[in-house]
């Protein structure tokens, strides 16, 4: 019962999703969309990414991976270094404790529970980045790009839903 | 396999105290060692500049294709308003022309040394800020063009912000918007000098006015030169009021449709470094 090459190379590729997943929504975030007053609110996907699949994958979604990812954005977007980093590995880290919370349960359960988590995420980034550059910041911009990533969730959970069932369920 | 469960659990639980406290500890790094990891932050920007240059185009390409499809709407009106303004501008050109040969006659009087022409590359915005507590930009280009940190960013409406770091093939471009920055400036009417601080808002605020400065909603702001950083005289937007009494500027750069941007190299005009020999002190002076 060895697996073939061949079958190991699937898996391998199959297990890299997730991650890859993340990476590619990291460079997302980073690029230039040209809608007026975009960029500031622009939905955090990488949170929802992370969210999704430290419910579904945590095993495909280590800490260190979620570091990392967390650490390329923040170096990428020219955030303080250090703060996604920290909030991605928290998240990852809540949500895999609550995973069997929302697995089979209905969707609107999960996007409940995204929410507390995004509401939790801002805020926490609001206080680290007044920390980090010792001043008082204006919270409206991530209050309204939390917003757009609970609305977005949907879409992208959708997204991750369909990659989910392709790649491990019907295997 | 059953006995190392525990154990793995243990790790786990390892894993996310050294990591929120590796994160933790890159923050501050990153506040005392900043040229480290500035260093290493530059290293990765490049690395990933190539693929989010390729990303980054189809985005650039929508945003052309709705602005041709909004152009040809408005063909007509355009075309009315340019050839007014082109009315408009063959007398300024006129005035230009006048006033230029007139320089030149009174320069060759003087015996005046030009200041050399600054050098500019033309760069393309390959990341902007998905933060929201950032205002800066990634550009594709970097050392192996001529980019050099603290060279002024400028796009066709005036000066977008500065070079912050150059890597290789990318650099970084704080935003005058930013809460980070700050720029000399001078109200170009009054003459009033103050400091345009970035607070993250659309608008950076005007600070350091002196108490009796005369200026009003609509003042041109422009570029003080001080500091050495910036070259004298660029534009950077108009004077609103706000409501609490502060006055804030908005910017001539519309930041959302960036595009491309202009570095320019000012060091090479920098009034700090000597340029030829001293001035020669008057005669007089001399003789006295």
């Amino acid at each position: 019962m060895t697996p073939t090459l061949s079958h190991r190379l699937d898996a391998v590729a199959r297990n890299v999703v997730p991650a890859a997943l993340g990476v590619f929504f990291v460079l997302i975030s980073s690029i230039p969309f040209y809608i007026p007053g975009f960029g500031p609110v622009a939905p955090n996907f990488v949170l929802m990414a992370v969210f999704f699949w430290a419910v579904h994958r945590i095993d495909l979604f280590t800490s260190v991976t979620v570091f990392f990812i967390g650490l390329l954005l923040d170096i990428l977007v020219g955030a303080p270094p250090g703060i996604n980093a920290a909030v991605l590995v928290l998240v990852r880290t809540i949500a895999a404790s609550q995973g069997k919370v929302f697995r089979g349960k209905s969707f609107l359960v999960l996007w409940w529970g995204f929410g507390l988590v995004a509401l939790a995420s801002g805020l926490i980034i609001w206080i680290l980045t007044a920390i980090y550059h010792l001043t008082l910041i204006n919270p409206l911009p991530i209050i309204f790009q939390m917003t757009m990533t609970v609305a977005a969730f949907p879409f992208l959970a959708w997204i991750f839903a369909r990659t989910h069932q392709k790649l491990f369920l019907h295997v | 396999m059953r006995l190392a469960a525990p154990a793995k659990v243990l790790l786990q639980r390892f894993a996310f105290l050294f990591l929120i406290l590796a994160a933790f500890g890159i923050m501050l790094l990153s506040k005392s060692e900043t040229i480290v990891v500035e260093k290493v932050s530059t290293v990765v920007v490049d690395v990933f500049a190539p693929i989010m240059d390729v990303l980054s185009r189809p985005a650039a390409a929508a945003n052309d294709a709705v602005k041709t499809v909004r152009g040809l709407a408005d063909l007509r009106d355009e075309n009315i308003r340019l050839a007014r303004e082109n009315e408009r501008l063959l007398v300024w050109q006129e005035a230009a022309r006048r006033l230029a040969s007139q320089n030149q006659a009174l320069q060759s009087l003087l015996d005046f040394k030009p200041s050399p022409n600054s050098q500019s590359i033309a760069t393309r915005v390959i990341a902007d800020s998905g933060g929201a507590f950032v205002r800066s930009i990634v550009v594709n280009a970097g050392d192996r063009d001529g980019v050099r940190k603290g060279q002024a960013a400028v796009s066709g409406a005036g000066l977008a912000g500065r070079v912050t770091t150059a890597g290789y093939r990318s650099a970084r471009i704080l935003l005058i918007t930013d809460i980070n920055s700050r720029v000399p400036v001078l109200i170009e009417s009054s003459r009033d000098r103050a400091i345009l601080s970035g607070d993250n808002s659309g608008m950076p605020r005007l600070t350091f006015l002196p108490a009796n400065a005369s200026i009003k909603a609509g003042d041109r702001v422009i570029t003080s030169g001080h500091g050495g950083v910036f070259p004298p005289g660029l534009q950077i937007g108009q004077v609103v009021p706000s409501g609490d009494g502060v006055m804030r500027v908005k910017p001539n750069v519309s930041f959302d449709q960036l595009e491309f941007v202009r570095l320019v190299d000012f060091a090479a005009v920098s009034p700090i470094v000597p340029q030829g020999e001293p001035a020669v002190p008057p005669k007089n002076a001399a003789s006295r």
